[in-house]
């Protein structure tokens, strides 16, 4: 459900782009159309309930005639009981009039539905057969491809028809290419012929493929190809495609009657921009010429040219599209005036800049002297910290010495990556015997013991509990010093501070 | 395990198989002088547990069934006059010379005999026309509850509920237990072989040392945070009362006792916290799908746990 509406908020995005750079009735038209999907009940059925092919027992609508003609033809519709009918067929009212129980027969529905399975063949054909026509749909693909690059005649109509493509568009003409190098009347009709085989080609494989998604693609890329190149089709063909991209969409839910008014609809919503709202909204005209500006001046950005004058934008754009139109003479001119542009913004450099360059020079060669030195001050601080924290461990408190030195073996098994997380320590032994020596593992239980009654006792302990307590630390630091590699070992030592 | 305890608990297990865990909790509220609050189908054996207990510890076992027409005087005792003194003479009531009492179906009586129980139960005391009597010392009382909604009962208030220290279920006995309790049961009652092994002196002292069980600030720290975590959780409305942190508190140390120790460490908090809490903690209405047991598992989770904090002033946390 959510997938579709996002699906369908992608390709209002995708119509409001095609509008935005390519405005006139068409776009505009295909963008309220877009706009009104969910709101035309069978396309709102069509593309929002993907339960619809779930409920295939939905009753039928209760109208006046049908219930009408349902009571004309009852006595005739019944007939006895028999032993083996399932029960929900049997008729109560009419059974009860009649005193004998009486069934319906099968309905009009159902028998409807075997006559069309019957048609279309069993499912295992079905499968079968749109298997047989991806396969074909595939090798048309592969065919026309390997033919469009193998024989040279397609291959330089299908350059030609880049050409002619590139030098229609507008918004490629913003930024500088090379075309390929063919002569300007190649003709296009073999490429032409085998690109459309690869379209049916491909639309074959999807159609086979019954996959939804891939025509949302196509729908996509038909509406990203349009913008890009600013090759807009008519508003007709546009609404057109769109119309044939969401039949096909929802192809295996629709009735006849439904996809008639969707038609109906769609073309209803075209019409009536094309009558209300004809023509280019200047507006939105000029909103999309500033963005296409902004893009291109990104663009020159990333390019490393040096960016115009806001004051003589239009003029260097005026400039621009001379040299694509005119040739490679122009564009010598061109490269001269940037030349020219960079020299007077040379000149009219400020003097302040000077200092600040003076300023970074100084600040640069303290820090070099400084710098060198830093990382011995750094390893020097954690030294101290990692030293301090250890001194707690001769404490004349045995009992914090004890709790501390374990806390600190429990902190090595945390660095380490075998602590059990926000769990007793006495509960540690069970998640320890997995990674560790299980004798290891025993010495921890036994050891949380002694820093339970440590930490949360009034007891008294003994210099003999933290010299064992040391042994087990000491023994810790060496199981975990074998198991880790350089680079846990720089962190237990300068991140952790647990090892001096 | 006490040596004590387990010999209490070997004699009450001869009756009520398989419910170690139980009754272990049961002597816990005992020696945290605490109340019980069982919730229960009929007849999983709960007068049975309460009069093996009385038996064992040396108690002497009440039991009041209660039902709508069970009046507070029934149970507090109340005053009559007497002719020949002129004056009047206090009645003792159900709960009076009791030890061991069993409050059975208690949400079947009206609210007002509930909450003389209630206060009784709280204050250890009983106040008839202005004189005060108290009960004798080791005074524990098991209620019993039906679920509710069943017809006619009232169900308990949750400031109510507060008052108990632990909710348990006993729940049906597993395979074995069952065939044992029927194998047990063929020659005679099982309850006429429960042995007294302690005196009731015995037990107010055990008491007593409960309440001196150490108990450090990180535990109490552990205790305050748990039940403020309780209170801040999204999907609870009640949270943990500072009552309840103060059972915890108790009844983590009578866990200790019970264990051997004289001291109460985070496992003993973690251990009763959630028969402790449960009965405490009520959920948000619009929240599905969660169950306090599973709140108070996050909050032991979530919440972190004392020994991985400073524990002596001036110590880093580790």
């Amino acid at each position: 459900m959510t997938r579709r509406w996002v699906g369908w908020a992608a390709w209002l995005m995708l119509a409001s782009c095609l509008y935005f750079f390519e405005n006139n009735t068409g776009t505009r038209a295909v963008l309220l159309c877009s706009l009104l999907c969910p709101l035309v009940p069978p396309l709102r059925s069509a593309f929002f309930s993907p339960d619809r092919l779930k409920q295939t027992e939905t009753p039928k609508p209760l109208t006046v005639s049908s219930l009408v003609l349902r009571e004309a033809e009852e006595p005739g519709d019944v007939r006895a009981y028999l032993p083996g009918d399932p029960v929900n067929r049997i008729h109560w009212k009419l059974s009860a009039k009649r005193d004998e129980l009486l069934v319906r027969p099968q309905t009009l529905e159902t028998a409807e539905e075997k006559t069309k399975a019957e048609e279309t063949g069993t499912g295992e054909e079905k499968r079968s057969r749109s298997k047989r026509l991806a396969a074909l749909s595939l090798a048309a693909v592969l065919l026309s491809l390997l033919l469009l690059l193998l024989i040279p005649e397609a291959n330089r109509g299908a350059q030609a028809l880049c050409n002619r493509l590139f030098s229609a568009s507008e918004a490629v003409n913003a930024y500088a290419y090379d075309r390929f190098s063919v002569s300007e009347n190649q003709p296009v009709w073999p490429a032409v012929l085998l690109l459309s085989v690869m379209l049916t080609g491909m639309m074959g494989v999807l159609i086979a493929s019954r996959s939804r998604l891939l025509a949302l693609t196509l729908m996509g890329g038909c509406a990203a190809f349009q913008a890009y190149f600013g090759l807009p089709l008519p508003g007709w063909a546009n609404v057109g495609l769109l119309i044939l991209f969401a039949l096909w969409m929802a192809r295996r839910l629709w009735t006849r009657k439904e996809a008639l008014s969707i038609l109906c609809a769609l073309l209803i919503v075209s019409l009536s921009v094309a009558l209300i709202w004809p023509g280019v909204d200047m507006d939105t005209e000029a909103a999309s010429e500033r963005a296409r500006d902004w893009l291109n001046s990104l663009a020159q950005q990333a390019m490393g040219t040096v960016q115009e004058e806001p004051t003589g934008e239009n003029e260097v754009r005026h400039v621009h599209t001379q040299t694509l139109t005119a040739g490679e003479g122009e564009a010598q001119a061109e490269k001269e005036y940037r030349l020219m542009t960079v020299e007077e913004q040379q000149i009219s450099m400020p003097h302040w800049l000077d200092y600040l360059k003076i300023a970074l020079l100084l600040l640069l060669t303290v820090a070099l002297v400084v710098l060198p030195f830093l990382p011995f001050l750094w390893l020097n601080a954690r030294r101290k910290q990692a030293l301090e924290a250890r001194r707690v461990f001769e404490s004349d408190d045995v009992n914090e010495a004890v709790a501390a030195i374990f806390q600190h073996a429990a902190a090595w098994l945390n660095a380490m990556g075998y602590g059990a997380g926000n769990v007793l320590y006495r509960d540690w032994p069970d998640h320890l015997e997995t990674l560790l020596p299980t004798d290891y593992a025993e010495r921890f239980g036994q050891c949380a013991k002694i820093f339970e009654e440590a930490a949360y006792s009034g007891h008294e302990m003994t210099e003999e509990q933290r010299e064992t307590m040391r042994r087990f630390l000491e023994e810790t630091e060496a199981v975990m010093r074998a198991k880790a590699d350089w680079k846990q070992k720089l962190r237990l030592k300068y991140k952790e501070g647990l090892w001096i | 395990m006490r040596p004590q305890m387990e010999k209490v608990l070997g004699e009450v297990e001869k009756v009520i198989a398989g419910k170690r865990a139980v009754i272990e909790k049961i002597l816990l509220a005992l020696l945290a002088e605490g109340h019980v609050l069982l919730d229960d189908v009929p007849g999983v054996g709960k007068t049975t547990l309460a009069v093996a207990l009385s038996r064992a510890l040396g108690l002497t076992f009440r039991r009041i069934q209660f039902t709508p027409d069970v009046l507070p005087s029934d149970i507090v005792g109340f005053s009559i006059y007497d002719r020949e003194t002129g004056g009047f003479q206090y009645r003792p009531g159900a709960l009076n010379h009791a030890h061991l009492v069993l409050g059975d179906e208690i949400n079947r009586a009206s609210s007002k005999t509930q909450s003389a129980l209630l206060e009784a139960m709280e204050e250890r005391q009983v106040t008839v026309d202005g004189n005060t009597y108290p009960m004798e010392a080791p005074f524990l009382v098991i209620a019993t509850e039906n679920s509710v909604g069943t017809a006619g009962t009232q169900p308990l208030p949750y400031a109510q509920m507060d008052r108990f220290l632990v909710r348990l279920s006993l729940g049906y006995p597993d395979y074995e237990a069952q065939m044992t309790m029927l194998r047990d049961r063929q020659g005679g009652n099982p309850l006429e072989a429960v042995a007294r092994v302690m005196e009731r002196d015995e037990l107010t002292a055990m008491q007593r040392e409960v309440r001196n069980v150490t108990a450090k600030d990180a535990i109490l720290d552990y205790i305050t945070r748990l039940s403020m975590a309780s209170r801040s959780h999204e999907a609870v409305a009640v949270g943990v009362s500072p009552r309840g942190a103060l059972f915890l508190d108790r009844a983590a140390k009578a866990r200790a006792y019970l264990e051997g120790r004289d001291y109460v460490t985070g496992g003993d908090v973690q251990a009763v916290f959630r028969d402790v809490c449960a009965h405490r903690v009520l959920l948000k209405e619009n929240i599905s799908g969660t169950t306090v047991e599973q709140v108070l598992d996050e909050l032991l989770k979530k919440v972190e746990n004392p020994d991985r904090r400073g524990l002596f002033p001036g110590m880093k946390k580790a």
